[in-house]
């Protein structure tokens, strides 16, 4: 193993749990994870020297964003040009990407609905912001760095995010509990 | 109508706020209802995302793909930076404290101690009367300012992998007053600050190899008592007297037993 490996070994794939989870959230299907961590993970060993002193954990869900953002850009473009089937595999992004506002999500009254199914459908904006705050432990700094937004940007976003699940979560629930007689 | 101090409510919680503007904070929720709705929510519903959120962990067979991937990389990938492993493991701890901290302050503090900490290979005790001494004389006194074990515990899992006995016992005289992470023995260690009475005590933990732990022990007036828990060494450090850093050691010990038969 040489001495590159052995640093990457250490410093970075600690945090590979931390990607996958992450990668989770942004892909639309668990195939679509598996490969933007695998993308990143290599984009990262290969950027190591990039990592100098900065946080191993926050640098590398970095990669992992701008993966996604990067593959995100291509299946857009690829869509341009033919209409996709009707069972084309990216009807899986419209579950996240394009589903229905926060507003009219809490409209359907889906009572089984999982808290993490809510976390699914918050925008992307807000989504990010509040997993790597409450998911994995980020720093408000760190969250910006990753998100690449200013800090008073990443309080915002955590604030809206907090305030519509909550919102959400306590619609079910409270649906759930009229539901029992 | 949102109150205006919401945000910061919002920082307070999520302990990016220094021990001021914390304090300034507390004060205003205890006169603020909708504040005072807003940090129980925020509780409420980090509560509910820990207990529904099951902890993901990456598939064996991702994993496997992906070392495979590094392996096919290795003959290509970019010589090792001269730079000595030390050195790198050193400025690594620093930026995990700078974007984990309280900003500009913890990391003029983080620099100091960077400069004052004595090179590891000086023995334990000499090291943890100076990161004792670095935390009172510097504003790196805590990381994450919370009286609730229930936020210090839970920040330590994010930023060490350390996880030790945290517990409020204001009761007996030992108000947890906050944690913060501190290098240590070549690596992060979690600390736990108590106060009692006008005296800071910082309870540090990190993970023993060693069989044997030192003996307690007296360096420039300060009390060191050392023990083991788990998988754990601990080392409380403090200018009270004897008895009452050996109460808190007590409790300590007590809970950590009280932990694992749960």
């Amino acid at each position: 193993m040489t001495d590159t490996r052995r640093r990457f070994e250490t410093q970075v794939l600690p945090h590979l749990n931390a990607a996958y989870r992450f990668a989770r959230w942004l892909a639309p299907s668990t195939s679509d994870a598996d490969d933007l961590v695998q993308e990143a993970i290599l984009r990262a060993y290969r950027g190591f020297d990039g990592l100098r002193g900065a946080d191993a954990k926050a640098w590398l869900l970095t990669i992992v964003r701008n993966c996604h953002s990067t593959a995100l850009r291509q299946e857009q473009r690829r869509a341009l040009v033919p209409l996709p089937d009707e069972n084309d595999e990216q009807d899986g992004y419209a579950l996240i990407d394009a589903g229905p506002d926060p507003e009219s999500a809490s409209m359907l009254r889906d009572d089984q609905r999982s808290l993490e199914e809510l976390i699914a459908r918050l925008p992307e904006d807000y989504r990010e912001a509040l997993i790597l705050r409450e998911i994995e432990d980020l720093g408000y700094r760190e969250i910006a760095a990753v998100t690449n937004v200013p800090i008073g940007t990443v309080m915002s976003r955590l604030a809206r995010a907090r305030g519509v699940l909550r919102k959400h979560w306590l619609q079910q629930t409270e649906g759930e509990s009229r539901a029992v007689p | 109508m949102l109150c205006p101090e919401s945000l910061r409510v919002q920082a307070y919680f999520d302990a990016e706020v220094d021990v001021m503007s914390a304090l300034e904070i507390e004060r205003h929720v205890e006169r603020c209802a909708e504040c005072r709705t807003l940090h129980q929510a925020l509780k409420q519903l980090r509560a509910d995302l820990r207990r529904n959120l099951s902890p993901l962990e990456i598939p064996p067979a991702l994993r496997a793909r992906i070392d495979k991937v590094l392996d096919a990389e290795r003959d290509t990938s970019s010589p090792p930076p001269t730079q000595p492993e030390r050195l790198s493991w050193r400025t690594r701890a620093f930026w995990v404290g700078a974007g984990s901290g309280l900003g500009t302050a913890a990391i003029a503090a983080m620099l100091a101690v960077l400069w004052i900490v004595p090179s590891p290979t000086t023995p334990v005790a000499d090291q943890l009367v100076s990161a004792h001494l670095n935390s009172l004389l510097s504003t790196h006194l805590i990381d994450v300012v919370s009286t609730d074990q229930h936020t210090v515990k839970p920040w330590f899992a994010g930023h060490t992998d350390v996880s030790p006995v945290v517990a409020d016992f204001e009761p007996e005289g030992y108000k947890l007053i906050g944690g913060r992470i501190d290098y240590l023995e070549h690596q992060r260690a979690a600390v736990v600050v108590y106060r009692h009475g006008p005296h800071v005590i910082n309870v540090f933990s990190w993970a023993g190899e060693r069989s044997a732990v030192p003996g307690n022990t007296t360096r420039n007036g300060y009390h060191l008592v050392f023990w083991t828990s788990g998988n754990l060494e601990y080392c409380a450090v403090s200018d009270t007297g004897w008895d009452e850093l050996l109460g808190l050691v007590r409790l300590l010990k007590d809970r950590a037993i009280q932990e694992a038969r749960q």
